[in-house]
């Protein structure tokens, strides 16, 4: 019995480690401004909507934000599974040394802190003119998805039996044909979870969105949150700042409920067989 | 034809990853500033000769460090205790996992801007805490005070990472078959020891991967730090990225900046191989 409490007591920790600071900024994007500086004393007027009003009637509103984003995760998404699908199918029909040698060079580049990489793609988007652009955003956002969504993709085909090609080919089914109706269908809870963790990514990327966008209205989340940060360091009006994180929190909170079995499996293959 | 699939990542790949470091390695060896105009005029090495004098460079190569190995230590330990309890049968376990995966689903200025907040001084919580029950404290000065400022950034880390680091060792403890716990047990093994002798050993390939990805993760630390402190207090915080960004981005160096991004690059190398000579070292005076 004694054991079970334990358990039971070391499950709500963890609970209360994970969310406290997200109900505390839940609580805080409903304080009015007197409430924020004395939190434990009876004050008349606690509890406000102002701070949200506020960051809807900002210019651009913030759901502008979480459009944009959006649109650069779909776009990543997209790309990324257009190019990573083929590149799996014939990373796995390579001759088995080449096939891990691409392996380990992709799980090496996958590590990689691709922060450091901000200067030079700058300069790409300076010289090719692609800078304030979503959809010119998302190339960068994909070649960096790549290595882990070629990893993660050519773990499940290897999984499918052999003898379903052949079949196939003999058959008479084209390259395409195969793809299209063969292939792209057995894999599709891998793709799914491939789709979802680089969703998350895009959305969540803050460098290169910093340096490549610098229009207000083709802010992504991350950037314009960011932003408020550094707007000014004193006197900061946190209240609405808690409203802001509340709002771009939502869509992930909601997309993680949705798709927890995508997420977990995803994360998963990728450590066991990457 | 097989190859011809692969072209276009190919191609993609090295155009985001390895032209940028060729291009990095080149900047390096050339002054390419508002000085010279923004053109790049070759200046012999002088990036490197001013790096290696350059007093900030070394001071946040120290700071990275230490963030990256307080941060990634924490990680780990927690990590596995985290992977343990979600391992085990109990109700509910789906929906905890979600709630332990949350802070690392959201974006992470998102939940910098949160933290700098709770460890706000005087109106953050911990601080309302504080004076709460102990009313001589004026304020805690956590963001302001530079020998505390980077711990704030570390727990910061720790919360949005560790989730992520608890599900790669979970999925390495369900590769782990019962029958070993249940031979083990049949010896006469306690469960303590079980977790010493049978499961640390077997999940030594999972801590491994998620150290070095870990680890390089948290020394390109960028977004957590700008949000949080912006590098500050006197610069105690500030990270290698964060340099290489500032030298770019406000002094327009990219000469200089590219050079601090390969550095990083290299002490990044030398660190993932020290670490892995360490645990490997560790791993045979234990065993």
């Amino acid at each position: 019995m004694t054991e079970l409490n334990r358990r039971n007591t070391t499950i709500l920790l963890l609970i209360l480690w994970s969310i406290t600071p997200l109900i505390w900024q839940l609580y805080t994007s409903f304080c009015s401004p007197e409430a924020l500086i004395s939190p434990f004393e009876n004050i008349a007027k606690r509890w406000t909507l102002d701070n949200y009003r506020q960051v809807f009637q900002a210019d651009p509103p913030f759901w502008r934000y979480l459009v944009n984003s959006s649109l650069v995760g779909i776009y990543t998404t997209f790309i990324t599974l257009l190019i990573s699908i083929p590149a799996a199918y014939s990373l796995v029909k390579l001759p088995r040394r080449i096939a891990n040698v691409s392996k380990l060079v992709l799980t090496s580049v996958a590590l990689f802190p691709y922060v450091l990489l901000f200067l030079a793609l700058l300069e790409f988007a300076r010289s090719l003119n692609l800078g304030n652009n979503l959809l010119a955003l998302s190339i960068p956002y994909s070649g960096l998805s790549l290595p882990l969504a070629i990893l993660l993709i050519s773990s499940a085909i290897k999984d499918l039996p052999a003898d379903l090609e052949e079949a196939a080919k003999i058959d008479g089914l084209n390259l395409w044909q195969r793809f299209r109706w063969i292939l792209v269908p057995l894999i599709a809870p891998a793709c799914a979870s491939t789709a979802i963790i680089v969703f998350l990514f895009s959305w969540n990327e803050y460098p290169i969105a910093l340096t490549w966008i610098s229009k207000d209205e083709l802010l992504t989340l991350p950037v314009a949150i960011a932003r408020l940060a550094g707007s000014s360091v004193y006197s900061v009006p946190y209240g609405a700042y808690a409203a802001a994180t509340v709002i771009g929190s939502i869509p992930l909170i909601i997309i993680m409920i949705i798709f927890q079995k995508q997420i977990v499996s995803g994360l998963t293959q990728g450590a066991v067989k990457g | 034809m097989i190859i011809l699939l692969l072209l276009p990542a190919i191609v993609l790949i090295i155009l985001i990853f390895c032209v940028p470091l060729i291009r990095y390695l080149w900047l390096s060896l050339h002054a390419s500033s508002v000085v010279t105009g923004l053109e790049a005029l070759p200046n012999y090495g002088a990036n490197w000769f001013r790096l290696i004098n350059d007093d900030r460079f070394w001071q946040d190569a120290l700071q990275t460090s230490r963030f990256a190995t307080l941060s990634v230590s924490l990680e780990i330990v927690l990590a596995f205790a985290i992977a343990l309890l979600l391992d085990q049968r109990f109700r509910a376990r789906g929906s905890i996992r979600v709630i332990s995966l949350l802070p690392w689903a959201l974006p992470t200025t998102v939940m910098a801007l949160g933290w700098r907040w709770i460890f706000n001084s005087p109106y953050g919580p911990i601080d309302q805490l504080l004076i709460l029950f102990n009313s001589n404290i004026e304020s805690s000065n956590f963001l302001s005070n530079p020998d505390i400022a980077w711990i704030t950034t570390v727990v910061a880390d720790v919360w949005k990472t560790t989730p992520f680091v608890a599900l790669i060792l979970l999925a390495g403890l369900q590769t782990i078959p019962n029958d070993l716990y249940e031979a083990f047990r049949l010896e006469g093994g306690t469960k303590r020891q079980a977790i010493f002798r049978i499961t640390i050993p077997l999940l030594k390939p999972y801590f491994l991967i998620s150290i070095i990805f870990r680890l390089a993760q948290a020394f390109g630390v960028f977004d957590l730090i700008q949000v949080m402190t912006g590098g500050g207090p006197a610069g105690s915080t500030e990270s290698l990225a964060m340099y290489a960004y500032i030298n770019a981005m406000r002094f327009l160096d990219f000469g200089y900046s590219s050079t601090i991004m390969i550095a990083s690059f290299i002490l990044l190398v030398a660190a993932g191989t020290i670490s892995f000579l360490l645990i490997n070292f560790f791993r045979k005076v234990i065993y």
